[in-house]
């Protein structure tokens, strides 16, 4: 052995990762000292066993395949922790908790050939649990930002935009599949007076209990979104006019019962709706919006704190 | 009496490479065609002894070629293969097309004088 | 631009290509059992900017496998194959699997990087040079990521060279572009193999 190759040995045991070489038949040849370490297992107690009584974890049909391309082709193959989290069950090393006991692992399959023909295989293991860990939560965090792109500030309901986009999709469902869908909207009454009364803060209390309220009284599927500084709007899917209507009469009675507490004053509040119903002739979803907005103008007009349902 | 030959390859590298590697007494009657028609047009109008044929060409390919001239019976002219699409089926079609012999690209010399010599040119 | 290739070089890339397709798809063959039929691979240099935009613009949901490779004398590049959507589904067969042995990513990736590293091992063998490669990496069309990942590779690149690759493996048919950015160093370095080539004729 050449001086260069008598340090070989002792730099594979020396790197951070490990190194496994199995024979074309999936026997153990060799592995250094980090998968002796972290298997917890001696080399001379294993050596010359099948890989799948070694870690009888592993996916044993797809590894096969997995290794008889790189023996057939000739080329290495890949296996990153984002399509398998890991291959080996090691325990990793890292202080911080991640979702699994595990190590995660990026795997290389590399063929050593003599003679043009593949002898051996190599498989090259990686840890990257700190990888998995951070990319994990920095899709966490993107996610969150996406969220709070949708989000109305004050009353952590649907913002303007979301709650159109949503209105947007739902309208051609139901346009396309022939489904009932309605629309409420609804305005808090003289709300200009209050936040005279009361002071901005005031409003934004009553704001922010009203979205609460309301939510609490809508099913799973209906969207609710904060249309404008005062106005609100809820979509409907798989409701008729007459289901609409039910809703909307509760939303009123209980807005119109609520006690808003604020310092300490108890305010009083009600709101004006309009309801429509999808049908026919909307061809857009904003001609919905409008059928909404003019019977909720003339629910306005008619006195307030009630609702009124379209034409 | 000079063989005349004919390459079919839509390479002008591919061309080059197999009029390098024909023997001296093969090089002075060669005509090139750059696709299955071309080749087909020069057959019709001269005598051709050995054609090179390449398979993965425009317009009329390799396959194609054959499949006329064993249709047509219209040629008594050797054909050799020289193809980049070494699959074992493919090269068992050409051979019951007609062609003599199949050789892979990039053709080597002495493959070339091996084929030529085993079906009787040298 | 700076790193075309005259006409003869053009040639005798293509034709180097036609030789790596041909002992790829083989060796794809046997290792798929099947047959695989070969049509003339179309090849173009695409300027760098054009191809970056045309990646990220089409409409359509694309789905993209990117692999670096590198080898001797400077010789590096990142190898892209570009599918549409529609024909990367059934893979999972193809390769021979039962299809809930492994996701579609999975599949598509495994896939991806054995039509890769088989055409440029084969490839690189003609220009006297040899290869080595990084984990392929799967970026879809729906990510903003695709244009970034792009433009943060390691190294600058200045010639897409675009393979148009139609496989046809008995029922199935799949098509995929198979891009490989290259930069300057290494186009040099093609280039006076190719001379080299050139002038052995």
């Amino acid at each position: 052995m050449s001086g260069l190759e008598a340090y070989c040995g002792e730099i594979t045991d020396k790197l951070n990762c490990g190194i496994l070489l199995l024979d074309v038949d999936f026997k153990l040849v060799m592995w250094n000292q980090f998968l002796e370490v972290h298997a917890n297992k001696k080399l001379t107690e294993i050596s010359g066993q099948s890989i799948f009584s070694i870690f009888p974890e592993l996916p044993q049909r797809w590894f096969e395949r997995k290794v008889a391309s790189v023996v057939q082709l000739g080329t290495p193959s890949f296996c990153s922790w984002e399509q398998r989290h890991h291959l080996f069950e090691l325990p990793h090393t890292r202080p911080i908790t991640t979702g699994s006991e595990f190590m995660a692992q990026n795997c290389t399959f590399s063929p050593i050939k003599k003679n043009n023909i593949t002898e051996y295989i190599c498989i090259l293991i990686e840890d990257v649990t700190d990888v998995c860990y951070y990319q994990s939560m920095l899709k966490k965090a993107m996610n969150d930002l996406a969220l709070s792109n949708r989000i109305d500030g004050l009353t952590q309901i649907f913002n303007r935009k979301h709650w159109e986009d949503c209105l947007a999709q739902e309208f051609a469902r139901a346009h396309r599949y022939d489904h009932k869908l309605s629309l409420i909207m609804f305005d808090l009454d003289h709300f200009k007076l209050l936040n005279d009364n009361y002071g901005h803060q005031g409003g934004d209390q009553v704001l922010i209990e009203l979205a609460k309220n309301v939510t609490s009284m809508l099913r799973l599927g209906d969207v609710f979104g904060r249309y404008g500084g005062e106005e609100f709007a809820i979509i409907l899917p798989e409701t008729d006019i007459n289901g609409a209507s039910e809703l909307a009469g509760r939303l009123q009675k209980s807005i119109n019962q609520a006690n808003i507490v604020f310092q300490k004053n108890c305010i009083k509040t009600s709101v004006s709706i309009g309801v429509a119903e999808l049908d026919k002739t909307d061809n857009h979803y904003e001609s919905l919006i409008s059928k909404a907005d003019v019977a909720l103008y003339k629910a306005k007009s008619s006195g307030r704190n009630q609702f009124c349902v379209s034409e | 009496m000079v063989s005349s030959v004919l390459i079919c390859d839509d390479s002008n590298m591919a061309r080059k490479q197999v009029i390098r590697s024909l023997p001296e007494e093969l090089s002075t009657d060669v005509t090139l065609a750059t696709n299955g028609l071309e080749a087909l047009e020069v057959l019709k109008n001269k005598h051709i002894d050995i054609m090179f044929l390449d398979l993965t060409m425009p317009e009329l390919d390799g396959v194609g070629v054959l499949q006329n001239l064993k249709e047509n019976n219209s040629t008594s002219c050797a054909i050799f293969v020289i193809s980049a699409d070494v699959q074992p089926e493919m090269q068992s079609k050409v051979l019951e097309l007609g062609a003599r012999a199949f050789m892979r690209k990039p053709v080597q010399v002495d493959v070339l004088v091996k084929n030529l010599q085993e079906h009787g040119f040298l | 631009m700076p790193f075309s290739l005259d006409e003869d070089q053009l040639d005798c890339l293509q034709e180097l290509i036609n030789v790596a397709m041909g002992q790829a798809s083989d060796q794809l063959a046997r290792y798929l059992d099947t047959f695989v039929f070969l049509k003339v691979p179309n090849i173009e240099l695409v300027n760098a900017q054009e191809f970056s935009k045309s990646l990220t613009s089409n409409n359509q949901s694309t789905a993209v496998v990117s692999q670096g490779f590198f080898g001797y004398e400077g010789i590096r590049g990142e190898a892209l194959l570009v599918y549409q959507h529609k024909d990367s589904n059934h893979i999972a067969d193809l390769l021979g699997y039962d299809p809930d042995e492994l996701s579609d990513e999975e599949q598509l990736i495994d896939i991806s990087s054995i039509l890769t590293t088989t055409f440029l091992n084969v490839f690189a063998s003609q220009i006297e040079n040899q290869l080595s490669y990084n984990a392929p990496k799967l970026l879809t069309s729906e990510q903003d990521s695709m244009s970034e990942y792009l433009d943060h590779l390691s190294f600058s690149w200045d010639i897409a060279l675009k393979v148009n690759i139609t496989y046809q493996v008995t029922d199935y048919s799949f098509n995929c572009d198979m891009i490989l950015l290259i930069p300057e160093s290494a186009i040099i370095d093609i280039k006076t193999v190719i001379d080299r080539i050139l002038e052995a004729l």
